[in-house]
């Protein structure tokens, strides 16, 4: 090849990393989480409210699990799980119901297998863990995992979207987050919104497992993302982020080591970078978890209190930030029935809402305010 | 062709590529008429319905984003084989393997959770678009042909042909990755084993 032609390809490469520069392919990783703004009665006032109830009451299911539940931009509630005859049956749905009037509505079947094969044109063996990211706009993002092959470690994460609160989905789209056949990326813990679209906490579970913050930022109905990393390893996974303003956040982590304890990671950067993740004081049997921030800045979490086995559902609150955790409460404790996953979500109201798998059968959501955990507090020695 | 078209279109050149070169068998001068046959019987064995999907289509539930660098790579190895033009010259197979080694120990371990750096984050910024550009002119500038494929790798990550939205993809998959490491190891020992050879003739050779 002759030297002009060289350099004219030369100069073909520069526009082409000029071309990858200027048109971007991630999604910008955000400059700052928001907060929500509570419409809080004063706090002092208010009555200790406390209340439980099943959200699938209606629903015959041989198994449920990983529910999940978000404040719509109308301030009503929506519910998401995912059931049908066991864990990993083609035939298992994700279901969705709406809160109208303080009554959860009959669920609505909004994806199945058979819809997710004929979206992205490839067999799928079965769907799992979905989750909602109700959009300012009032359209709501889906996002779901399903599973290629094997069990949870073949998974992969998809998203569709809807303009009818609900009611019809997009065609399925398939997001690729890992090299390596794009396996074991996963969704469960609560969303949080940033300056440029969502943060999702995410996490492999294929030869490490570990936990991960997925960056996504819509425009017109088009989706770009991109995902950066909490810790590596065999560690930790099934983060639950839980920002204090618009650049320092937590994360609580359900244990995959010896250690058996709930591990906490701080960022003050909006999550661009974490502390190594540290053992609380609280135990983990290996099991998920999910805290918030309540509004005068102390910390919330739902657990299962124990190093083995799921029969106990607990609450504790930390007044330093996660340094030291004090049990408040206990949701359930049966050791005939398991209590897992559970997610919780402070709604605009402050009323507190915390959904979880009823012994692998129903979806249970309990429901109470500030004014209730500091009583619960108080009751503490 | 829609934009999902487009992918599965995509998604199904590297495995069309791959099967037609299997079927084309070892003999290094297949008949013509094998050459003609074996892209047409590996299209139509893709195409075979298994339970409601082709063939091709279970082949993408593993793998629906083929790297760009394989799907060339397969491209000019059935091209050479069905009789047309050699594109390639050994050092540029080389320089293919190499280049697939040195992505896939940058790439894999630390993606799959090895370190707290995500090396797969990489490739949703511009750094791996400057550091395969940076490559490509290095092949230039020695005039190795594995250039041009990385000409057309960084054209796909401007446009991405396929699902994932991840620069790394359009460079590297996990077949041409072993086939990398496979190859270069291979390349190392036989280099190994032949100035191992000339290096005993030539103490043999000293008085």
């Amino acid at each position: 090849m002759s030297f002009g032609a060289r350099i004219a390809l030369a100069l073909i490469l520069l526009v082409l990393v000029g071309g990858v520069l200027i048109i971007g392919n991630g999604a910008p990783v955000a400059s700052g989480f928001q907060i929500a703004s509570l419409n809080l009665p004063s706090a002092k006032a208010e009555k200790p409210f406390y209340q439980e109830e099943f959200i699938n009451a209606s629903q015959d299911l041989p198994f449920v699990h990983v529910a999940s539940v978000t404040e719509l931009v109308d301030h009503s509630l929506a519910a998401l799980w995912y059931g049908g005859p066991y864990e990993h049956s083609p035939e298992n749905q994700i279901y969705f119901s709406k809160e109208k009037d303080g009554i959860w509505q009959s669920p609505q079947i909004i994806m199945t297998t058979e819809q997710v094969e004929h979206d992205l044109n490839r067999p799928i063996k079965c769907l799992g863990n979905p989750l909602m990211l109700p959009n300012p706009d009032g359209t709501l993002r889906l996002l779901f995992v399903s599973i290629a092959m094997g069990k949870w470690s073949g998974s992969q994460l998809n998203t569709s979207l809807s303009k009818d609160g609900g009611t019809t989905w997009s065609r399925v789209e398939r997001l690729t987050l890992s090299p390596f056949f794009n396996l074991s990326e996963l969704v469960r813990n609560r969303p949080v919104r940033t300056t440029e679209g969502w943060c999702v906490p995410v996490y492999q579970e294929f030869l490490g497992k570990f936990p991960e913050l997925l960056w996504l930022s819509e425009k017109d109905g088009k989706i770009s993302y991109e995902k950066s990393r909490i810790a590596g390893g065999c560690s930790t996974l099934q983060p639950s982020l839980i920002p204090a303003d618009a650049r320092r956040a937590f994360i609580l982590l359900r244990d995959y080591t010896k250690t058996k304890r709930i591990f906490i990671s701080r960022s003050t950067d909006a999550g661009l970078s974490w502390s190594k993740p540290e053992a609380t004081n609280l135990p983990n049997p290996d099991s998920g978890i999910s805290g918030i921030r309540l509004h005068e800045g102390r910390l919330l979490v739902t657990f299962n209190d124990a190093t083995w086995g799921r029969s106990n559902l607990s609450l504790a609150l930390s007044n330093d930030e996660g340094r030291s955790w004090k049990r408040i409460a206990i949701l359930e404790n049966d050791n005939e029935k398991s209590f897992s996953y559970p997610y919780m979500l402070q709604a605009s109201d402050g009323i507190i809402h915390v959904t979880y798998s009823w012994d692998g059968k129903k979806v249970k959501e309990v429901t109470f305010n500030e004014a209730w955990v500091n009583g619960q507090e108080a009751k503490q020695p | 062709m829609n934009c999902n078209q487009l992918h599965y279109f995509y998604a199904s050149l590297a495995p069309w590529l791959a099967l037609s070169l299997l079927l084309l068998g070892r003999n290094p001068h297949p008949s013509r008429l094998r050459s003609i046959a074996s892209p047409l019987i590996a299209a139509g064995i893709l195409l075979i319905p298994l339970e409601h999907f082709p063939l091709v289509r279970w082949i993408a539930l593993l793998e629906s984003n083929p790297s760009i660098t394989l799907t060339l790579l397969l491209a000019i190895a059935l091209i050479a084989r069905v009789g047309g033009p050699r594109l390639f010259r050994s050092q540029d197979w080389r320089a293919a393997w190499l280049v697939g080694s040195m992505a896939s120990l940058v790439l894999y371990p630390a993606a799959l959770g090895l370190s707290p750096f995500d090396s797969y984050n990489l490739g949703w910024g511009p750094l791996l678009a400057i550091a395969t550009a940076a490559i490509t002119v290095v092949l230039l500038v020695i005039g190795n042909r594995f250039a041009y494929v990385l000409v057309l790798v960084l054209l796909g990550m401007i446009f991405h042909p396929m699902e994932s939205t991840n620069d790394w993809d359009c460079l590297i998959d996990a077949c041409y990755g072993i086939f990398s490491l496979i190859a270069t190891i291979l390349i190392v020992i036989s280099y190994k084993i032949s100035t191992g050879h000339s290096g005993n003739a030539r103490r043999k050779a000293l008085p």
